[in-house]
């Protein structure tokens, strides 16, 4: 009788047999499942080492034991028995925080959403668990673009999808064949699946989704010129606020603004992006001085059709107005 | 090894990403969590090898027996075939989430015995990608000048973490060494744009970067954000092929171009829409240069040098579509490597989703 069991050997990880012959050295371990859908090609054992333990012979793995993984072991070629690995007791305690755009309605050229988690999340899988749906909930085919590396930042909690912007641009063959990812005046849904896996491996607390309405196109580069500017009092820590003329990319629009004094020195402080990214503030960490200020914007600052400072995101070639090289006006002077 | 600037160190390698061999047996493994190149010594015990194919079937079920995990806890990230033993060598993920680990993994050509390449304690370099920076940018708190060795190299410690500034570090999509330089494409994050670096290896020396424009047929429009998904050295190097998505050809000179300029690159093909390129090779067929790009959607397809050369740049939309192409009767290939003069090795995904390792015979392709 032979008996498997989940053990140490000093500091490592082990599988432990008891009950085997005397100083029993070929004690190989393999993954149930791939062992038992593989017949046709021997299959090399799991990487790791045979240590002789007393009585016992364990099996310390190279590579860690995966849990809830089912492991075979066998001595000579012959079955001796099976272990599964105990799951990792974990709450599913990760949710969806947020879904961008935060505007109810978006252009028909949308570009890109972003999906934010409460917790680090494992990659690999968003392409099965972000979708876009129709009203009626059927899944709208091919209108993401996929991706071989997944858009993560660096914290692995904000997710970037793309719509593919191949079905965007106009006069593409996707486009021309495939058309728009999205209908004008029609409604769809972003869902994220409560599949989605968090880094733990653990699955969401709960799904979620957004809805959105598709208006009109947005094909204008965006302009600083058209913002509104409210220049906070001088000797206060009020905030200035930007107001923009049409929502922009929150995740561009968190970082491509900043302040700066009449020296050019960046003005320290917080930086609040309104939820519908439809405005934005700074506030300062010491007083407003006296003096000409200026919102600069960085050229890579794109509202959600993908239109930057310095280029509209589908140029119409014939246009001769259209031309990317041609950027705005990227510094927002005020007067304190 | 010490002329290569490798030091004994443990790489920390966060994503398995592209790997290319470069000299003296180095592999160039690219970490694109820690958007950082690392040249390993693998160390590969093999005999030079001759001209034999070399097939082994079911090789996703063999990695994840070896690994001891579930078949979908493996993704076989790339491929490269050591340039005298001709064993094969693999940038595998395993796991995910906080449980993922980067395995380097060589199979033995003669006996397909599967082995883990350590990467403790190997002679080892680094080098770390960062996009061209605006210096008085508060975001880029990596002041890592591109070049400064001393930072780069990992020592019998663990180096210190590089975490990854999402904006502005690229991923790795291809990487592929010449005559002393390892070329790098690389697509940046959020911004949908992409860079060809030239990085001197061994590392040290100023990487040079080139924005390339290129003519991108489906889209019908001059592009200079678009990614290279894959490319491979041309004409002994003095040039590179490079492949996007919907799926334009690039001719892009080398030897001329001057670092931080734009390179123009010639389109010499349009291979399609809704596609993506995954992998190319180039090789030898009675005397002449010829080149397999396999696809998503449109299978692998083999290009003639010399219809590439002759080919005008594609400059209007839509059509024509440039230098005629031949469809191969396979299915599947995901991944492409030179094994020997005689053959190419591919990764092929079957219709059930398994992998195997195929020599393709480069007298019949």
């Amino acid at each position: 009788m032979i008996e498997l069991a989940w053990s140490r050997l000093g500091n490592d990880d082990c599988l432990r047999a008891r009950g085997l012959a005397p100083a029993t050295v070929d004690l190989e371990v393999f993954p149930a499942a791939v062992l038992h859908a593989t017949r046709a090609v021997a299959l090399p054992p799991m990487a790791g080492r045979t240590v002789v333990d007393g009585d016992d012979v364990c099996f310390v793995p190279r590579f860690a034991f995966v849990p809830g993984t089912a492991y075979r072991a066998r001595v000579g070629g012959h079955d001796v028995g099976a272990a599964v690995r105990p799951e990792v007791a974990a709450d599913r305690s990760t949710e969806v925080v947020a879904i961008h755009p935060s505007v109810p309605v978006v252009p028909r050229n949308l570009l890109r959403l972003y999906v934010q988690f409460s917790a680090p999340m494992a990659e690999g899988d968003a392409a099965q668990h972000v979708a876009l749906v129709d009203e009626e909930g059927a899944p709208m085919v091919a209108s993401l673009l996929r991706m071989d590396e997944e858009l993560w930042d660096a914290s692995r909690q904000r997710l970037t999808v793309l719509l593919d912007p191949a079905r965007i641009k106009r006069g593409l063959v996707s486009h021309a064949a495939a058309g728009y990812p999205l209908r004008l005046g029609a409604a769809f849904r972003v869902v994220v699946g409560e599949g989605f896996r968090d880094a733990r491996g653990v699955a969401l607390r709960a799904g979620a989704e957004r809805r959105y309405l598709v208006g009109d196109d947005e094909r204008r580069r965006v302009d600083p010129a058209a913002w509104q500017i409210t220049p906070p009092a001088v000797a206060t820590q009020a905030p200035v606020r930007v107001v923009f003329d049409r929502p922009l990319d929150h995740g561009l629009a968190t970082r491509c603004l900043r302040v700066v004094d009449a020296d050019g020195r960046r003005v320290a402080g917080a930086v609040r992006l309104a939820p519908d990214a439809r405005s934005w503030e700074l506030e300062p960490t010491q007083t407003w001085r006296a003096g000409r200020h200026a919102v600069e914007v960085d050229a890579t600052l794109e509202d959600l059709a993908g239109n930057s400072v310095a280029r509209v995101f589908d140029r119409a070639l014939a246009d001769a107005d259209d031309d990317r090289r041609r950027p705005g006006d990227r510094a927002l002077p005020f007067l304190l | 090894m010490s002329d290569l600037g490798l030091r004994i160190g443990t790489p920390d390698v966060r994503l398995a990403g592209p790997i290319a061999f470069g000299p003296a047996g180095i592999l160039f493994l690219a970490d694109n969590g820690a958007a950082a190149i690392h040249a390993i010594d693998v160390r590969d015990p093999g005999p030079v090898a001759g001209s034999e194919p070399f097939d082994l079937e079911s090789l996703d079920a063999r990695l994840a027996s070896f690994l001891g995990c579930d078949v979908t806890d493996v993704a076989v990230k790339d491929m490269a075939v050591h340039p005298s033993s001709h064993h094969v060598y693999l940038s595998v993920q395993r796991g995910r989430g906080d449980a993922r680990q980067a395995v380097l993994v060589r199979i033995d050509r003669l006996t397909g015995a599967i082995a883990d390449v350590s990467l403790t304690d190997v002679p080892c370099a680094k080098v770390v990608l960062t996009d061209a920076p605006d210096l008085d940018d508060e975001r880029l708190d990596i002041v890592l000048p591109m070049g400064d060795e001393g930072e780069e190299l990992t020592f019998g410690e663990r180096t210190v973490r590089v975490v990854r500034q999402p904006i502005r570090m690229s991923t790795v999509t291809d990487m592929a060494y010449v005559d002393g330089v390892l070329l790098v494409a690389g697509l940046s994050n959020e911004e949908f744009s992409s860079k060809l670096r030239r990085i001197p290896f061994p590392f040290g020396d100023a990487v040079a970067d080139n924005n390339l424009e290129i003519f991108h047929v489906s889209h019908g429009k001059w592009e200079t954000a678009a990614p290279i998904r894959t490319f491979v050295p041309y004409d002994d190097g003095r040039s590179i092929l490079a492949s996007y998505t919907c799926t334009p050809v690039v001719h892009v000179p080398l030897v001329d171009a001057e670092p931080g300029t734009k390179t123009i690159g010639r389109t010499v093909a349009e291979l399609g829409s809704m596609n993506q390129p995954l992998d190319m090779v180039s090789f030898r067929q009675g005397g002449d240069e010829y080149v397999l790009v396999a696809n998503t959607s449109h299978g692998l397809l083999k290009l003639a040098g010399k219809d590439i050369d002759g080919q005008p740049g594609l400059i209007e939309p839509t059509a024509p579509i440039g230098v005629p192409r031949e469809r191969q009767e396979l299915e599947g290939i995901i991944r492409l490597d030179n094994l020997n003069g005689e053959h190419v090795l591919a990764l092929q995904r079957d219709d059930a989703g398994r992998l195997h390792l195929r020599s393709l015979k480069t007298a019949s392709l």
